[in-house]
């Protein structure tokens, strides 16, 4: 009965250890962009809708439904992958206007993850509809996802650390140690095997093919542990097949991780390098106990080399992972205060704190029994630290299940700022001068904060005095207030003073310094110069579409002052390159130095418009194309 | 001919004089309410954090542009900060030889934008609008440390803060002093068991 006890405390650990790492790698493609945009009002009923998320969705299993206030859908039904990087389409039956909601579903091509989302844009002058009060979210994962999982990483810990022990640390004598040598990587092989068909099993129909082809590999690596047990082949070649093939799945599961899906190498290598150390150490630890410790009495200088050399393994991994573990949270955690006002750091937290208890443990062992030779201060050690390690394990697991408080959006600028016990996060789509959609988030801990009694955005230039403009967003989400506008006209740096009222609290506020620059995503912005002007120029919609009407855009410098009250106009001269006599639209002024020039309808096409500053002399060229 | 461009020259002054007194009406928050104008703002702005200040309020008739007299007594302010984390009731007065404009002193001790609120009635109607400092309408309470020279002086707000935030830390210094203690002393007792 002991003896079985033992057993099942050395697979508990590693079962928990498995369970610990896979969901550091959990992939979800979130929501970056769409056309039309989250929140445009169209004049005319779009073709097609068209959304790009943060990581490669699967068409297969992801789903556009376009939906109006009274939930009819209006998509034709199809989801495929569109032409931009990640992307998504789907075409439109003819639509009136009104308000729609596009309700999206991805599932990761990475590993499987679905994700859903919703957007809205309205066609006409009517209101936007009301999002669903829900915030992106990821389903929680199936049992059978998570035991495959944990079986499959049981498979790779068990693997990789007992046969790393039976190379460098002590390997087998006799047969019941080779016996029980035999049955640890029997075990890791199954649960390798097993683990990745359940995950096949999990998936169902939705199964991207990437995942499809590392889950085969990752079965066929735990068949090839399986296989090495065969009689003929000696201890020393079977625990290097157990090695490659146990890399083998740990590589598998860094290319199904969030950090593959993003094409971080950095943080790809952090990830493979954590999910070995905590393997050599956990899977070390269980041959320890499972091979070493409880088939005999040990003693002596025997039982103090063996311990030693154990310890210097383990430590080793230990140091490998809390390194890569501290880099990690680097990346995932965005403040410090996360640690204690987030689920995902409070079980960091604690995943460190019992982290220390087990080395505290471990150092007994590599310090004391071991040099002493006490087996049974050993045993009694190493259980306490197994135990010890399943509760890490455990706190692990909670913590990859949660979401990190760092989430991919894609955005040209995402900053979080910690105000007054709060989380501000301003979200900015793209870098350009262009009309663009302005996001803040604000959060009490992970809690949103709604109902503010006013969010607003002011805007001042640090290189040119443009004045100060402000912007005042709508709740379009719980703890999501939005507005859109180009304040950010120009190339420069803006600060942009966030202030949220609460009711019966002080304003919170925070600045924020954006840079605007050609970099940005939307390449239709320009600047221009003229004899004595500097122009930037930029379309809204920052893609302009056939039929619909666009509004140009155009600063005015004149020696790198806001040029006020000039009389700005601009002429289409040239279409697809070919000069044609087109109308001239007289631009309106709507602030210091800024001007806007209404142009109605136009077809597809490249289109090159000669904006005039006052005299004939003061002309530059904007070239810009209309699709279809 | 030097008296004519003398005339000339001081008559340019005062129209130039008269161009920049409508200045710092740009900065107020200009509402029609009914058949009435309010025109609110502060009275010095830029204003800053710990300098006397004062709700500048005028009241016309829209239509003439006449002045509304005597509105010290039936008009009620309050200076709010942030979402009513504070409310300050504020005497309106009339200022001295300008008809039609009030004023109530106050000396803004935070950074930040603050809201007028206007209450009573003017003539049988009755008011009831808020004025919040913002772009294109009047300016936020701002702070001293730009205009500051040579030495930066901290704010009485600033100063209170520090002070919070080093009691907070005396605080933990005292908890941690106390459970090093007990841990000294903890560790003192089996020494004094074996004696």
């Amino acid at each position: 009965m002991t003896r079985f006890v033992r057993l099942a405390c050395a697979a508990a650990l590693a079962v928990a250890g498995a369970t610990a790492v896979p969901a550091t790698a959990s992939a979800h493609a979130n929501y970056v962009r769409s056309n039309p945009a989250a929140d445009a009002r169209l004049v005319k009923a779009p073709a097609e809708v068209r959304a790009s998320f943060t990581e490669p969705p699967d068409p297969k299993g992801s789903e556009l439904q376009v939906l109006d206030t009274q939930g009819t859908r209006w998509d034709q039904g199809r989801t495929t992958a569109s032409d931009e990087p990640n992307g998504l389409k789907v075409a439109l039956k003819p639509m009136g206007d009104g308000g729609y909601t596009v309700a999206w579903t991805t599932v990761s091509a990475v590993d499987g993850h679905e994700t859903k989302g919703s957007f809205a844009f309205v066609i006409g002058s009517g209101p936007l509809p009301a999002l669903p009060d829900v915030p992106n979210a990821s389903p929680a994962p199936s049992a059978l996802e998570v035991a495959g999982r944990a079986l499959s990483y049981v498979g790779i810990a068990l693997a990789l650390g007992g046969a790393l022990f039976g190379l460098i640390v002590h390997a087998a004598e006799g047969p019941v140690e080779e016996r029980r040598e035999r049955q640890l990587l029997a075990l890791a092989g199954g649960a390798m095997a097993i683990g990745s068909a359940a995950l096949v099993l999990a998936e169902g129909d939705r199964l991207p093919p990437r995942l499809e082809l590392l889950l085969s590999l990752r079965l066929l690596a735990g068949l090839a542990i399986i296989a090495a047990l065969a009689p003929r082949l000696a201890a020393r070649p079977r625990r290097y097949a157990a090695i490659a093939a146990a890399l083998t799945g740990a590589l598998t599961a860094t290319l199904v991780s969030h950090a593959a899906a993003l094409g971080n190498g950095k943080d790809m290598t952090l990830d493979l390098v954590h999910v070995v150390s905590i393997s050599a150490w956990t899977g070390g630890l269980s041959a320890l106990l499972w091979v070493y410790l409880l088939p005999r009495d040990r003693s002596g200088p025997p039982l103090r080399a063996t311990v030693w050399r154990f310890s210097l393994v383990a430590l080793t991994s230990v140091v490998l992972l809390v390194s890569a573990g501290v880099l990690q949270a680097f990346d995932r955690l965005v403040l410090l205060q996360d640690l204690v006002e987030t689920p995902y750091g409070i079980a960091l937290l604690a995943k460190i704190a019992l982290l220390v208890v087990v080395l505290v443990i471990a150092s007994f062992n590599l310090l004391r029994y071991g040099p002493r030779a006490e087996r049974r201060a050993l045993v009694r050690g190493t259980m306490v630290e197994s135990a010890l390690l399943a509760g890490v394990f455990v706190a692990a697991g909670v913590l990859t299940a949660l979401a990190p408080p760092a989430q991919p959006t894609g955005a040209a600028f995402d900053e979080t700022r910690h105000v007054a016990g709060y989380r501000v996060e301003l979200i900015i789509p793209t870098a350009s001068p262009a009309r663009t959609r302005f996001v803040l988030r604000v959060h009490q801990g992970l809690t949103p904060v709604t109902n503010a009694e006013k969010v607003a955005l002011r805007f001042t230039m640090i290189e040119h005095d443009m004045g100060e403009t402000e912007l005042v967003a709508g709740e379009r989400a719980p703890g999501e207030y939005v507005v859109t506008g180009s304040p950010t006209a120009m190339y420069g740096t803006w600060k942009v003073q966030a202030i949220i009222r609460l009711a019966g609290k002080e304003d919170l506020t925070t600045l924020f310094t954006v840079p605007v620059s050609p970099n940005g995503t939307t390449a239709s912005a320009a600047a221009l110069t003229t004899r004595s002007f500097a122009l930037v120029v930029f379309p809204d919609p920052s893609a302009p579409v056939a039929g619909a009407p666009i509004e140009l855009s155009v600063v005015v410098l004149e020696n790198g002052n806001a040029a006020a009250g000039k009389v700005v106009t601009g002429s289409i001269v040239a279409k697809d390159g070919q000069p044609i006599g087109g109308d001239t639209f007289t631009a309106s002024e709507q602030g210091s130095g800024r001007y806007r020039i209404d142009v109605p309808a136009l077809g597809a096409g490249r289109w090159t418009m000669r904006v005039q500053i006052g005299s004939p002399a003061e002309t530059a060229d904007y070239i810009f194309t209309v699709t279809p | 001919m030097t008296r004519i461009l003398s005339i000339a020259a001081a008559i340019a002054v005062v129209v130039a004089s008269l161009g920049i007194s409508t200045n710092p009406a740009a900065a107020h928050d200009r509402r029609a309410i009914g058949p009435y104008t309010f025109v609110v703002g502060w009275i010095v702005e830029p204003a800053y954090v710990g300098q006397i200040n004062a709700l500048d309020l005028t009241v016309t008739e829209t239509a003439s542009t006449k002045a509304v007299e005597g509105l010290e007594k039936t008009l009620r302010a309050d200076l709010i900060v942030g979402g009513g984390a504070a409310t300050m009731p504020l005497t309106i007065a009339t200022r001295f030889g300008l008809p039609g404009k009030y004023q109530a002193q106050v000396i803004p001790t935070k950074v930040g934008d603050y809201t007028f609120r206007i209450t009573g009635t003017v003539n049988t109607m009755a008011i009831d609008e808020r004025f919040e400092s913002g772009p294109g309408r009047f300016g936020a309470i701002e702070d001293q440390a730009a205009l500051q020279f040579p030495d930066h002086v901290p704010s009485n707000s600033d100063l209170a803060a520090r002070l919070d935030d080093t009691n907070t830390k005396l605080g933990i210094a005292i908890t941690l002093a106390a459970v090093a203690l007990l841990i000294s002393i903890a560790a003192l007792v089996p020494t004094l068991r074996r004696r």
